[in-house]
């Protein structure tokens, strides 16, 4: 990755192969999530927390595979999924921080994204911004505008002692047992015993809606199990034909 | 029938907080605990090391560990280096980690190093060959990862903390969050009972404060069960010949220096000295034997090792008097802490046995008065094997030492200072290495893998042939290797010491 400050002269010539972007997502099971997307992400993904490796600090996340590097959307062309996160849609471009604290926006210029052959452009002729540069600023204002929120919305459900580590133990129809780790997920007896007090400084947050579009999409969990049942599937049958 | 519902906590150092808290945290408003503590008298805060009960201890008190880090200097300890222990070459040194040998107990490696080592020249150590942590420690790697919740580690780990700000930090615990009351105050007499008990302290400006069950956390003078109870002291230095500490505080070269992730034992010419990494300085102290060596003679040691660069430093003198009292629960009072006796802090026995005898009161609190002399009896036969087997596994360090530039270190090993116990388990591991066997009581101090790693560690070779026990080589190139694997593995992921800490500084653990 080489993270450079856009210049909308130095690369107005850049061009946006539009395929490549949700193969940037091929390799990850773990994409982060703000929590303005969560209603759009639980009808598709589980969501759950994980800690950054860098400070150890929970995020939400939409779980697409049941194994690192492992994505079961990925069709080999594109996303098989109703909806694409933010954090896949905005790539190759991100939002770096300047030191008086204003955003900056980056692109990466070894991303596959940036090709010649690519379709979109950054700059129209007249030097103006080009629709798509206008739709990633859109996508990248949601991303920076949900930081906050979505940092406090975590804050809040740690004080609250509701998050708790997921423990999937699967058996999958091949027999082959799957454990999944350090996942984190609502620790759901805890939250049905907070007092009707705290459950009303939720609600008038908005966050209970958040609690519940993370419960309801636990059972997503079972769509990936389906989907890594019938990858393994194939994956046999293939075999069987060496 | 008298119920047991007050506590009178005399004295406000590590000990005195360190107990308050455990009781507190284990029997709610159960039971009223007072602590009172003097302004004009200072706290000795020597303990600078812990062993990795200390984890589950703060865990259970309710403290967060992040704070913990934040607030009292604390840096990981993983087990202790000890240099020129054995022959006193530049190049003499071995580790006494603090996770357990590969597979231990269920497979024991010892035998199958102790062969091995027979028949090569350039076989790693014991520690090294059985243990990753050695790795871990040289290169000077932390115990675990920032995504680690708290207390919870890769490797076993303890603490290296500041004793000062320890005390207070534990005491703004008990205060605010575990209902201790808190008495500033001296303490001008103590008042009797007609049946010997303690019924009350005087205080200058607080009155009288009564108590069903009084611990004494005085100290080295131990007010109540040496002064007031006259239960005795026993002295052991007999056995431990060190008696005096001259102590030090070292600063780093500069703030991004690392800190070093284990304690550091590096024995003198009469003695040892600890030099243990905080996060703003090292604490580096000399402790020696003074009817083998003067205090000019040992300064001059100690600056030796300092170094150049740090000729203004004033060492603090601390007497060791090695021992303990007779007893260490007398009628309704009982004893925690340097009150209840002090051995040289080799092996950081000090802090643990805080633990261990609060835990013990905790566990056993009696219901009534009429049942304390039955616990009191109890912990006092637990309480003396702790000291036994400490005094014990202290004593091995010198016994297997090779060096002959001393007459601290000959003497040392002159059978009548050896313990009867002691003795025995030397016979026995001629044969075959310490295992759980040896240690059978609920009340061990230290787990046989300890033994190994100093026995080993300092060149101690048993023969293992006339028992037979490496009977299972395929299991043993197994650990052996599965070893070697985790040294990759956790020397490649471990994050530097001094980063990690600083990490834990600015963004905390997760507790879960």
């Amino acid at each position: 990755m080489r993270l450079v400050e856009l210049s909308r002269s130095a690369h107005a010539g850049l061009r946006i192969r539009t395929q490549q972007i949700e193969a940037t997502a091929a390799g990850q099971h773990l994409i982060p999530l703000v929590v303005s997307e969560f209603r759009k992400a639980a009808v598709q993904y589980p969501i759950v927390f994980a800690k950054s490796p860098e400070d150890g600090r929970f995020a939400p996340y939409v779980l697409m595979g049941l194994a690192p590097e492992e994505n079961l959307f990925w069709s080999g062309t594109e996303l098989d999924a109703a909806y694409v996160p933010l954090n896949v849609r905005r790539q190759p471009f991100y939002v770096g921080d300047n030191p008086d604290g204003a955003g900056v926006l980056c692109v990466d210029l070894e991303s596959p994204c940036l090709d010649e052959s690519g379709t979109e452009v950054l700059v129209n002729p007249d030097g103006s911004d080009s629709d798509y540069l206008k739709k990633v600023l859109a996508t990248l204002g949601e991303l920076v505008a949900g930081r906050a929120p979505t940092g406090q919305f975590v804050a809040n459900l740690l004080s609250l002692d509701l998050l708790a580590p997921i423990l999937l133990d699967i058996v999958l129809d091949d027999g082959t047992p799957l454990k999944v780790q350090g996942l984190y997920g609502l620790d759901e007896e805890r939250f049905r015993q907070l007092p009707a007090a705290e459950l009303s400084i939720l609600w008038s947050s908005g966050r209970l809606d958040l609690i519940y579009a993370v419960l309801l999409a636990g059972g997503q969990i079972f769509n990936l199990i389906r989907l890594k049942n019938r990858r393994s599937a194939l994956g046999r049958a293939w075999h069987s034909h060496d | 029938m008298s119920p047991v519902r007050s506590i009178c906590i005399v004295g406000g150092g590590t000990a005195g907080w360190l107990t308050a808290g455990i009781i507190a945290a284990r029997h709610g408003r159960g039971l009223q605990i007072t602590l009172v503590e003097s302004e004009t008298i200072g706290i000795v805060g020597v303990g600078e090391g812990t062993w990795p009960t200390m984890r589950s201890t703060l865990k259970k008190m309710g403290v967060s560990e992040t704070e913990f880090f934040r607030q009292c200097n604390t840096s990981f300890k993983q087990g202790a280096k000890f240099s020129r222990w054995t022959t006193g070459e530049a190049n003499d040194f071995y580790y006494h980690p603090l996770v357990l040998p590969e597979g231990f107990p269920s497979l024991d490696l010892a035998p199958y190093w102790t062969k091995y080592s027979a028949e090569h020249e350039n076989a790693q150590s014991f520690s090294s060959s059985v243990c990753y942590q050695e790795a871990v420690c040289e290169m000077g790697l932390a115990p675990k990862l920032i995504t680690s919740p708290e207390y919870a580690g890769i490797a076993n780990y303890a603490y290296h903390l500041d004793a000062g700000r320890f005390a207070s930090f534990i005491r703004e615990h008990c205060v605010k969050n575990l209902g201790v009351r808190h008495i500033v105050d001296d303490v001008t007499r103590v008042g009797r009972t007609e049946g010997g008990d303690i019924a009350y302290v005087e205080t200058s400006r607080s009155g009288r404060l009564s108590g069903d069950l009084f611990i004494d956390c005085s100290g080295f003078r131990a007010l109540l069960l040496g002064q007031t109870l006259g239960v005795p002291f026993v002295n052991r230095g007999d056995v431990l010949f060190v008696d005096r500490a001259l102590a030090v505080q070292v600063p780093y070269e500069d703030e991004d220096s690392n800190i070093v992730p284990h304690t550091q034992s590096v024995a003198q010419k009469n003695g040892w000295i600890w030099d243990i990494g905080l996060q703003n300085r090292r604490g580096v102290g000399y402790v020696f034997s003074s009817r083998h060596t003067d205090t000019d003679a040992a300064l001059d040691e100690l600056r030796a090792y300092v170094g150049a660069g740090h000729e203004d430093l004033q060492p603090r003198e601390i007497r060791i008097n090695p021992g303990h009292r007779e007893t260490f629960w007398k009628g309704n009072c009982v004893a925690v802490g340097l009150s209840g006796g002090f051995l040289e802090p080799l092996e950081a026995s000090a802090l643990v046995l805080i633990e261990l005898s609060a835990e013990m009161i905790s566990a056993l609190m009696p219901a009534t008065r009429e049942t304390m002399d039955i616990v009191a009896r109890r912990f006092n036969e637990t309480t003396r094997y702790r000291w036994d087997r400490i005094i014990d596994f202290l004593k091995l360090h010198y016994i297997l030492s090779r060096r002959t530039d001393s007459a601290f270190w000959i003497d040392n090993r002159d059978p009548v200072g050896i313990p009867q116990s002691l003795r025995e388990q030397m016979e026995l591991w001629r044969y075959r290495a310490p295992g759980d066997q040896d240690f059978m009581s609920n009340s061990e101090m230290f787990p046989a893998a300890s033994y190994q790693y100093v026995l080993f560690g300092m060149g101690f070779r048993m023969d293992a042939s006339l028992a037979a026990l490496d009977r299972d080589p395929g299991s043993a190139q197994r650990a052996f290797a599965q070893n070697e694997a985790l040294k990759v593995k956790w020397t490649r992921v471990l994050p530097r010491n001094r980063d990690l800490i600083n990490k834990i500084k600015e963004h905390g653990l997760q507790k879960i």
